[in-house]
């Protein structure tokens, strides 16, 4: 096996081993389980106690509400004797007392709290359109009147077609792409620089660069942590699909997934198309600037340092983007969308909102990669003198002599 | 056969090594003395193209690029392992490193552990075994893959008498089969005893080259031990006595300043008569480093 692979295969076997990739990995998922599983528990525990009873004399009309309203009523419970054990069992919330005379038809709500408001809403509803059959038949109306008294007045929403639901959707776009780009970033960078600096004028890297060049070293390191990169991404596509399909066993989630089904078909389709090249190119120029960074710490033991010149470089890159969020096709926007650092926030940008040609895709996506290659073939030449020197010197003129490689 | 030919080292206006020249002799055993700060941790990185460097440096004829990586040894002054790798996985890892696969290495490893008396098991974090341990699974990884260029650079820092016993037996073993060793000390009783050859720098500059009996010899018969019932004043007051040092009991070292009054010395000492010890030699390497390493002091 070439040596860069070895290297690689090893970097990647220690951090994916690690507990803090594991935790990293796992941990949206299990935020994510945890939120839901805390809410079925609340829900399916306070379903009792949520729900009221409804006592009334007049069983036509407490069937009409029972009807109505079956989610929050506890049909079974018929008696006022009964519903206040319940209550005092903690497993109703009250119970509601409908009656009516010819004239009125009335609600008593009983309970330890305020009544919730959607069903003080439900409750209104009800009474009102009771209220109105009674009205109707006192006031021994024709049929004619009657129609006339039930004309309701009319409002409509007449929407431009591709505004509303699709500039929805290049908002979520741009949120969940540049936040994704920025989350791996800043963790990958500090990965990245830690472990490259804790490597730092040690003399196990003496005992490497005997076995094997400094480049193919620096190659094989990139490559391990573009690999966890990968690793990451993929779980959480995985994850995703799965959690989605699961998502779409409660009927709930279905219902709200369904109604906004342009609205996902189109965040899907912006992030699972050259956006996805931006990221991770993006991903890899950020991972080998901080290999370099974290290289130019003057010894092991500031490895805690390391990343912050690419923290601060990815963090400019993405409150600079921010601003952009609905305005991708101004001048500024455009020039970013092409330098190396920046493009991986804003050409996403653009190609959300339709404003970039696929020359200009292609373009900026060839600077990307052909910076890449430089900055890996010159680092990888400096990265010997780099690494074996542990002088405490200021960090500029470290930077001039690993650029000059001399010890 | 290793071949360093006017190897020259400047760092800034320091320079660290002038115009170094010595040969390494596959199946020979090569010390490498001098005080610290002398060159000799430079030596050995430009030897293994850690920086740029002026003059020549060619192993088997060859310049010592990544093709002849893999015949090489190395074992830095100070000893670093990964830490949270075990016994097993660092030994394979950096023996891949010398395109060793894992499946040949494997079946070596309880041996080798054996061999050096590590304390503590492969499946061990190399994190959790003593320096001293962790200074021995070093050395395993740095001769397991049977390298034909060993450099060592202070391998006996550190160890027991018991334990530098192993590691000479090891370097013994690979001298055997013909590798060609360097290592650096400061303990002239390891390098007399192991060492065919022996270089000594002072302060970036070749001062000592040859066998050790050739560099010994340099320096002639300048000592005498003898055993006499004779008082220190009257053995200082012999012809050509420099020095006179009370060893022990009736033991003393007499220092000449010219070799060949030794005949007459033994003469006026034994007149004719038996005596326990009489023995012309040239100074030890600790005088002789002393000596070499003094004279930039005067």
């Amino acid at each position: 096996m070439n040596k860069t692979w070895i290297v690689a295969a090893e970097t990647y076997l220690r951090q994916v081993k690690s507990w803090s990739f594991v935790i990293l990995v796992l941990s949206p998922f299990l935020l994510l389980g945890i939120s839901l599983g805390v809410g079925y528990m609340s829900a399916s525990s306070s379903s009792g106690q949520q729900q009221v009873a409804v006592i009334s004399e007049q069983p036509t009309l407490r069937k009409q509400f029972i009807k109505q309203n079956s989610d929050d009523v506890n049909g079974k419970v018929q008696t006022i004797a009964a519903a206040k054990k319940q209550i005092a069992n903690n497993k109703l919330a009250g119970y509601l007392v409908l009656s009516t005379d010819r004239q009125r038809v009335t609600a008593v709500y009983h309970s330890d709290d305020t009544i919730s408001s959607s069903l003080k809403t439900q409750v209104s509803a009800f009474l009102a359109k009771t209220q109105q059959t009674i009205n109707v038949q006192n006031a021994k109306l024709s049929a004619k009147q009657l129609t006339a008294l039930s004309q309701q007045p009319t409002f409509k929403q007449k929407i431009a077609k591709q505004a509303g639901g699709s500039n929805i959707a290049k908002i979520v776009s741009f949120w969940i792409i540049v936040v994704m780009i920025y989350m791996i970033l800043i963790t990958y960078s500090s990965v990245t620089a830690q472990e490259i600096a804790s490597e730092k004028g040690t003399k196990i890297m003496e005992i490497i660069f005997s076995s094997t060049t400094a480049a193919k070293y620096f190659y094989g390191k990139i490559i391990g942590v573009v690999m966890v990169i990968f690793t990451q991404i993929l779980v959480y596509l995985v994850g995703g699909i799965a959690f989605f399909e699961a998502a779409m066993q409660f009927d709930k989630l279905k219902r709200l997934i369904d109604q906004n089904q342009s609205l996902v078909q189109a965040v899907i389709t912006n992030l699972l198309n050259v956006n996805l090249l931006f990221a991770f190119l993006g991903v890899v120029i950020y991972t080998i600037i901080a290999a370099f960074s974290g290289a130019l710490v003057a010894k092991a033991e500031d490895a805690a340092k390391a990343a912050q010149p690419v923290t601060y470089l990815s963090m400019l890159a993405f409150f600079v983007a921010i601003p952009f969020e609905g305005n991708s096709d101004a001048l500024v926007a455009k020039i970013l969308s092409y330098i190396p650092f920046f493009s991986s926030y804003f050409m996403p940008l653009r190609v959300i909102n339709g404003n970039a040609s696929g020359l200009e895709i292609s373009l900026s996506i060839i600077v990307l990669i052909v910076t890449i290659g430089l900055l890996m073939g010159y680092i990888s030449r400096i990265y010997e003198g780099l690494i074996l020197q542990t002088d405490d010197t200021s960090f500029y003129q470290r930077f001039k002599r690993g650029l000059r490689y001399q010890q | 056969m290793l071949e360093i030919q006017h190897l020259h080292k400047q760092f800034g206006s320091v320079v660290a090594l002038d115009d170094i020249s010595f040969n390494v002799p596959a199946g020979q055993i090569t010390g490498l003395i001098g005080q610290n700060g002398s060159g000799k941790s430079t030596t050995f990185h430009s030897i293994l193209n850690f920086l740029k460097y002026d003059g020549t440096i060619r192993w088997q004829g060859k310049p010592v690029v990544e093709s002849v990586f893999d015949e090489i040894g190395y074992l830095p002054e100070e000893r670093s392992l990964m830490p949270k790798l075990t016994v097993e996985q660092q030994i394979i890892y950096l023996a891949r490193l010398k395109n060793k696969s894992a499946k040949e290495i494997r079946p070596q490893i309880d041996h080798w552990l054996a061999k050096f008396a590590v304390k503590g098991k492969k499946t061990d974090q190399i994190k959790s075994l003593s320096k001293g341990n962790q200074q021995k699974v070093q050395l395993i990884v740095t001769l397991i893959h049977h390298p034909k260029l060993i450099i060592l650079d202070e391998p006996f820092s550190g160890l027991d008498p018991v334990n530098a016993d192993l590691l000479e037996t090891a370097i013994l073993e690979a001298k055997q089969q013909g590798a060609a060793i360097i290592f650096s000390s400061h303990n002239m009783a390891n390098v007399e005893s192991v060492c065919d050859r022996l270089v000594m720098l002072r302060t970036g500059e070749l001062v000592l080259n040859g066998t050790i009996s050739e560099v010994r010899n340099q320096f002639g018969k300048s000592e005498i031990y003898v055993t006499t019932p004779w008082s220190e004043q009257r053995l200082a007051g012999l012809p050509h006595v420099t020095q006179v040092t009370h060893i022990r009991d009736q033991r003393y070292v007499l220092r000449l300043d010219d070799p060949s009054a030794g005949p007459a010395i033994f003469q006026q000492l034994t007149d004719g008569k038996y005596i326990e010890e009489f023995s012309q030699q040239p100074p030890t390497l600790d005088e002789i480093f002393r000596l070499k390493a003094g004279i930039e002091h005067e």
